[in-house]
């Protein structure tokens, strides 16, 4: 078979399917595909924001609290009759008030600045990624999103160790996500004390996700004491947290108001379930996801949402075979295992590899047909027959021909 | 990316907070100099005549009244509060604010991740953290087991940092054999770097028993490198302005590492890249192109969640293209052990169920889609990849 020139000459030459690229298009495409991976960096940016606007806040709320008792306590005053020595006593110490109140704002503005920069860092640190560096930027933010990781996982000794021995503090969120450990903790102990702090501080934006994190709270909180068949305390309990929330909660409370009528360990599983200590691990989630929520966080750690797409775009069937070369991660098991309940990826396009040289097979190196159907490319087939006299040994068969036999095959 | 809409929006934000910050700085200093007066008044007044306390008071009271203290803060606070709340949307407009879209909600096994962590922590070489990490996580010790692989191979790398190529050295002749079956030529290239090293301190004939003990039994498969090597004893002292200034080139450090680290990782078995940074990788260019789709199909989200294949192709560069994928161009279909690539006479391929169709299962030729060709079914062959 003579396959090398088409029946009807150059006239419809195939176009394959890899169009070469010129230098200059591949760069532009690499800073394409940069750009669209710079925009899934939306939390890197976020997150330190919200701190810092969370830090400006709350200054400004207690500089508005002092100031106004200050003058509340002037009106006070203006309006008693009170002795010269009260009066200077007064005088004196709303002064003294008033200079701790400004070594404060000191203070509160040297962790704004310190917050600003860190936002700036960050602005920056996207910035600096361009084609030079690219994969020592791929590595950092490999890192960034392990130590992400190990935050949201409570490892936070790793997390803090991997981000110090990297010199990236500033490009990782420690410092929030030790806010959450504080809370997280006592929970675990089962204390919510903590927890309803944060929701106090945190109320109007709580409030506006029409959050029911801080009802849970206080429902686990009389649970509690049903438990300890404190009856009396549950009930004055309840009237004063739980009625409250009648308006939106009203199934729910009428449920909960029931679990009095039981002794602490109920048969029906319909209240039974108030009693599991798994609720305390439920209520643990659930800051957890208020938490990542309140600023702007993907709920799920970086690393399980890239790791996802990631197997996804890489899994085909051929990975799960034997021959499976060892530089696709599918080729191994724990891989394979977290890919199995997702989807194949889908091409629209073929792409050839060769079997030898791991190269792609395109129409600068075309794929040649062995007589046995057996498919490899031009380069590895080229450099074989000239180390061996123009013979070819397939690698998978074990079949020997000469080059002369071998055609090219057009793939479109 | 174009950042700069960002950094405008940040440096508002930031001025704001400062003008809000100096701003209440100035209201709490003018009210204490206000309180401060006052106290000197009626301290004045003390052993004077009866001082009218109340007056002073009522007094003060005017004062801050005209001072205003917290409408005074407000303004500012509220140029702040703008540029707080601009910022936060001019993030949303130029990042993809929702990643998670396309996540599909399966029960990812933490214990398999941690797994694949910690083997990546040893094989990038981070030991401690580690160590440190399979103690936090409970992750079992047998994963510790890439780390004895692997701290040879980072010993190795860090002495070459240092310009010391002995461990590499010892490393290769040891597994000169292995390196040989897989055509590496490592070896002479550590022997390379080690002859120009001998040369640059300066002692030719050091350098030159160093080709004849080393170099020399390379001499079969690789002359016209040692003529080259030989060639550099004549500009000893001078290799700058010779021809052969490329050797002294530091980027040959970097190439010959990268070589150990493939060449080494392959012979333990591993891959050249850790795998958890070749799939994250992966990921960030996988990702956007399904972010896009999940946004025009925003209410097919429960179908997302049980779909066998990706609904839109996900094209990943060179480096992630590990299998042959043949896609039928007439079917428009990946091909199958059921439904396998065939080549037609004319050097055209497609699968097997586009040729059964187009001849009528093999009753009658047909024209290849591509060129005039007839093309006889039975004369069509299987391909593998």
């Amino acid at each position: 078979m003579e396959m090398d020139s088409l029946p009807n000459g150059n006239s419809t030459i195939p176009t394959t399917i890899i169009p070469t690229t010129t230098p200059s298009t591949a760069l532009s495409s690499k800073l394409t595909q940069l750009t669209e991976s710079l925009k899934l960096e939306h939390q890197f940016l976020r997150v330190p924001f919200e701190h810092y606007k969370k830090t400006i806040r709350t200054n400004h709320r207690a500089v508005e609290k002092e100031v106004s008792s200050v003058i509340s306590v002037v009106n006070d005053a203006a309006d008693s009759d009170i002795s010269n020595d009260d009066a200077v006593q007064h005088l004196t110490s709303l002064v003294s008030r008033l200079q701790g109140l400004k070594r404060k704002l000191e203070e509160g503005s040297r962790t704004e600045n310190l917050q600003a920069q860190r936002c700036r860092a960050r602005i920056d640190h996207l910035e600096s990624a361009d084609a030079e560096n690219l994969s020592e930027w791929n590595n950092m933010r490999m890192k960034r999103i392990l130590v992400d990781y190990m935050l949201r996982m409570s490892y936070y000794d790793t997390g803090l160790k991997l981000a110090e021995s990297s010199d990236m503090l500033d490009l990782v969120d420690i410092d929030v996500f030790l806010e959450s450990k504080r809370v997280i903790d006592a929970l675990q102990k089962r204390e919510v004390a903590p927890a309803l702090a944060w929701c106090a501080d945190n109320k109007t934006r709580l409030k506006k996700s029409k959050s029911k994190f801080e009802f849970q709270l206080r429902l686990q909180e009389y649970v509690e004491l049903v438990r300890a068949e404190d009856h009396l305390r549950a009930i004055t309990y309840a009237r004063k947290y739980l009625a409250p929330w009648a308006a939106t909660h009203m199934k729910e409370m009428q449920r909960v108001f029931a679990i009095v009528a039981f002794k602490s360990n109920p048969e029906c599983a319909v209240y039974k379930v108030f009693f599991e200590p798994k609720q305390w691990d439920y209520l643990v989630e659930q800051f957890k996801q208020e938490f990542c929520r309140l600023y702007g966080m993907t709920l799920e750690p970086l690393l399980n949402i890239f790791l996802q797409a990631g197997l996804s775009a890489l899994k085909t069937p051929y990975c799960y075979e034997d021959d499976c070369t060892k530089e696709d991660p599918l080729s191994q098991e724990s891989f394979r295992k977290l890919a199995l309940p997702l989807p194949y990826s889908k091409q629209h396009h073929s792409k050839l590899v060769c079997y030898i040289t791991k190269e792609l097979m395109d129409t600068e190196n075309p794929p040649q047909v062995l007589p046995n159907g057996y498919v490899y490319s031009t380069k590895a087939l080229e450099e074989m027959a000239k180390r061996n006299d123009g013979k070819i040994t397939c690698p998978r068969t074990g079949l020997v021909c000469n080059y002369s036999e071998v055609v090219k095959a057009f793939i479109s | 990316m174009d950042l700069n809409p960002i950094k405008d929006a940040f440096d508002r934000v930031a001025k704001k907070q400062k003008m809000s910050g100096s701003k209440t700085q100035e209201v709490v200093a003018q009210m204490i100099l206000e309180i401060e007066n006052s106290l000197e008044i009626i301290k004045a007044e003390h052993f004077g005549s009866e001082v009218d306390c109340k007056s002073v008071f009522g007094e003060l009271k005017k004062k801050l009244l005209e001072i205003a203290p917290l409408s005074q803060l407000e303004g500012t606070q509220k140029e702040l509060n703008i540029a707080l709340s601009k910022y936060p949307k001019q993030l949303e407009k130029s990042f993809n604010p929702d990643i998670a879209k396309a996540y599909r909600n399966i029960d990812f096994d933490a214990h398999t991740v941690n797994q694949i962590i910690a083997g990546h922590f040893y094989r990038q070489g981070l030991f401690d953290v580690g160590d440190c990490f399979i103690n936090e996580a409970n992750v079992p010790e047998s994963t510790a087991a890439m780390k004895s692989l692997f701290s040879e191979m980072y010993l190795i790398l860090e002495a070459m940092k240092n310009k010391n190529l002995e461990p590499a050295l010892n490393w290769a002749t040891a597994n000169s054999n292995k390196l040989k079956e897989n055509g590496s030529d490592l070896l002479l290239k550590l022997h390379c770097l080690q002859f120009v090293e001998i040369l640059q301190g300066g002692s030719r004939s050091k350098a030159l028993s160093y080709v004849r003990t080393h170099i020399s039994p390379f001499g079969a498969n690789h002359f016209s490198e040692i003529q080259k090597l030989m060639a550099c004893l004549l500009w000893s002292g001078r290799l700058h302005h010779s021809p052969y200034s490329d050797l002294l080139s530091p980027t040959n450090w970097n190439v010959v590492a990268e070589e150990l680290t493939r060449q080494f990782c392959n012979l333990l078995g591993q891959s050249f890249d850790s795998p958890l940074s070749v799939t994250i990788a992966a990921g960030f260019q996988g990702l956007p192109p399904l972010l896009k789709f999940m946004n025009v199909m925003a209410g097919k989200k429960h179908e997302w969640q049980s779909m066998k294949q990706l609904p839109v192709p996900v094209e990943l560069d060179r480096e992630f293209q590990f299998h042959s994928i043949f896609v039928c161009p007439v079917l428009k279909e990946q091909s199958t052990d059921e439904n396998p690539p065939m080549l037609m006479q004319c050097g055209h391929v497609l699968c097997k169920q586009s040729i059964n169709k187009m001849s009528k299962n093999g009753s009658k030729t047909f024209k290849c889609p591509y060129c005039p060709s007839d093309i006889d079914s039975t004369q069509c062959r299987q391909l593998h990849f």
